[in-house]
């Protein structure tokens, strides 16, 4: 359900992304796995047609997101969970979007019921938020349309034990159902017990793809982590 | 988790599940130009920001109509034409927030990530600025009259009706005109304080330039809107106020739209 097909991004004299390909499938979990900069939340991007690769292509359901119809509805995107409006409540913030996708009001108030804010909650402005309730506002927005793809860039970031456990049970329900997650982490351990299949990268390269018991090769998922990302920190030096 | 508000992924588009999608079964139809039209009209008042603005705005048009009424007399033209000094400074305002705001809180990437062709987003971002400025000049009419009646009974003085149709058309026109500026130069810098302190700072600066000698007033003649829409407001437009009045809009609003909105559309949204 999503493809990157030998995506490279070039920022100047900057590989942001080399050669990048894999894919999701409907029904899977895949964990996005990287140091900082390596380009997870550039493919990303590209992937929801806000930046476009140098080469290669990134495709959602067999199609460019660009040429989608009413892509909103069909794939579900948490880039950044700060990037919001801090004037408006977060009830409004999801209520534009509804707007957008055509959707009844009363999704808004299901949403946010599945996401865990209360009705209280969603009636502040985001300004007063924690980071934990800007994830749970933002995933609560992609899940707005009832997209068969989910595309996460660090949702579990600032969230307390039991949000992780939730957004755990969510995710793992969702692709249960036949959707496609692509879920971005540095929590290698979280990533571990909900991803079907990781995708390493590091420096803009893919790698190591597999499933969590290929790379983790009998050992723990974090050595394997370490010691392939820290090869792709020397030879990129 | 029981219940989790999302069907299947597959149940409405079942024996084509896993493989492409076809668009025999592509479930939604693309956003239609009204609703993103009604979305961006509401983002112009969802925001304290923005209440705090339209009650300005409102206030100001009150405040200046009722002083000059009391200042000047009741006069309805000049006291409508009054309501243009807040507006001047306002809705340009109101134009660059309305451009530049997806930018300075970075919501651009849930916006066109929703509506990935961005031109439709930005015609429907400009529409309702400009249709506020029409709002904002019909309200002055409609305080300017019963003001002017206020004027006529308290200073005991005979109120001058008199209207030019044409004349209060020509002074609509160049308040949308100056929505349009801010409009445009918001679009090309995406930056809401430079924006602002251009629009601002530019009668002041077309003010000196037109000291400058000849070529200095013809630049002003040119390329001045506050200059080229002055036979506007007055509503006596001879053709070569027109030829003026359209080099000084490509100018200042053809020109910086133009580039705004291919530098929007090509923009990487971080």
């Amino acid at each position: 359900m999503i493809e990157f097909d030998h995506v490279s991004k070039f920022y100047k004299d900057v590989k942001a992304l080399d050669d990048v390909s894999f894919a999701v499938e409907a029904g899977s979990i895949t964990g996005f796995l990287g140091p900082n900069g390596a380009g997870k939340s550039t493919a990303m991007r590209i992937l929801v047609g806000l930046s476009r690769p140098t080469s290669g292509s990134a495709t959602v359901l067999g199609r460019p997101y660009t040429e989608l119809r009413c892509p909103g509805s069909q794939v579900g995107a948490l880039l950044d969970a700060g990037a919001q409006h801090p004037g408006r409540t977060g009830r409004e913030i999801l209520t534009l979007s509804a707007m957008t996708l055509g959707l009844p009001k009363s999704r808004v108030g299901e949403v946010l019921d599945l996401a865990g804010l209360t009705a209280r909650e969603s009636r502040r402005t985001v300004s007063g938020y924690s980071l934990g309730m800007r994830q749970r506002l933002g995933i609560a927005h992609a899940l707005l349309g009832r997209p068969k793809v989910l595309v996460l860039d660090e949702p579990a970031n600032g969230l307390d034990p039991q949000g992780i456990r939730w957004m755990r049970e969510l995710l793992r329900s969702l692709a249960d159902s036949g959707h496609a997650v692509l879920l971005s982490s540095h929590l290698l351990n979280e990533v571990e017990r909900v991803a079907d299949r990781i995708v390493l990268i590091g420096c803009g390269r893919i790698l190591a793809q597999g499933t969590v018991d290929e790379l983790g090769r009998g050992r723990d998922l974090e050595q394997t982590f370490l010691e392939l990302t820290a090869n792709a920190d020397r030879s990129a030096a | 988790m029981t219940d989790i508000g999302i069907p299947p992924a597959t149940s409405d588009d079942a024996g084509t599940s896993g493989s492409k999608s076809t668009d025999m079964h592509r479930p939604a139809t693309s956003v239609p130009f009204h609703r993103l039209l009604s979305v961006e009209a509401r983002k112009l008042f969802d925001t304290r920001s923005g209440k705090i603005m339209t009650v300005v705005l409102i206030a100001v048009t009150l405040a200046s109509i009722v002083t000059r009424g009391a200042v000047s007399g009741p006069q309805l033209h000049t006291l409508i034409e009054t309501a243009g000094i807040g507006f001047s400074t306002l809705l340009p305002v109101i134009g660059i927030l309305t451009v530049t705001g997806e930018w300075s809180h970075r919501t651009a990437l849930t916006t066109f990530a929703l509506e990935p062709r961005r031109v439709r987003v930005l015609a429907a971002k400009c529409l309702p600025p400009l249709l506020t400025a029409v709002a904002g000049s019909l309200l002055a009419m409609l305080i300017a009259v019963p003001v002017t009646a206020a004027a006529a009974s308290v200073q005991d003085v005979p109120a001058n009706w008199e209207l030019g149709p044409l004349a209060l058309l020509g002074w609509t026109a160049t308040n949308v005109l100056v929505v349009a500026m801010g409009l445009s130069v918001g679009m090309l810098l995406l930056n809401a304080p430079a924006a602002i302190v251009i629009c601002l700072a530019t009668p002041m600066l077309w003010s000196m330039v037109a000291r400058l000698g000849a070529t200095g007033e013809a630049l002003t003649e040119w390329l001045d809107l506050g200059t080229t829409t002055a036979p506007l407001m007055s509503g006596d437009m001879t053709g070569g106020d027109t030829a003026r009045l359209a080099v000084s809009m490509i100018f200042w609003i053809a020109i910086p739209m133009t580039l705004g909105v291919v530098r929007v559309v090509r923009k990487e949204v971080h």
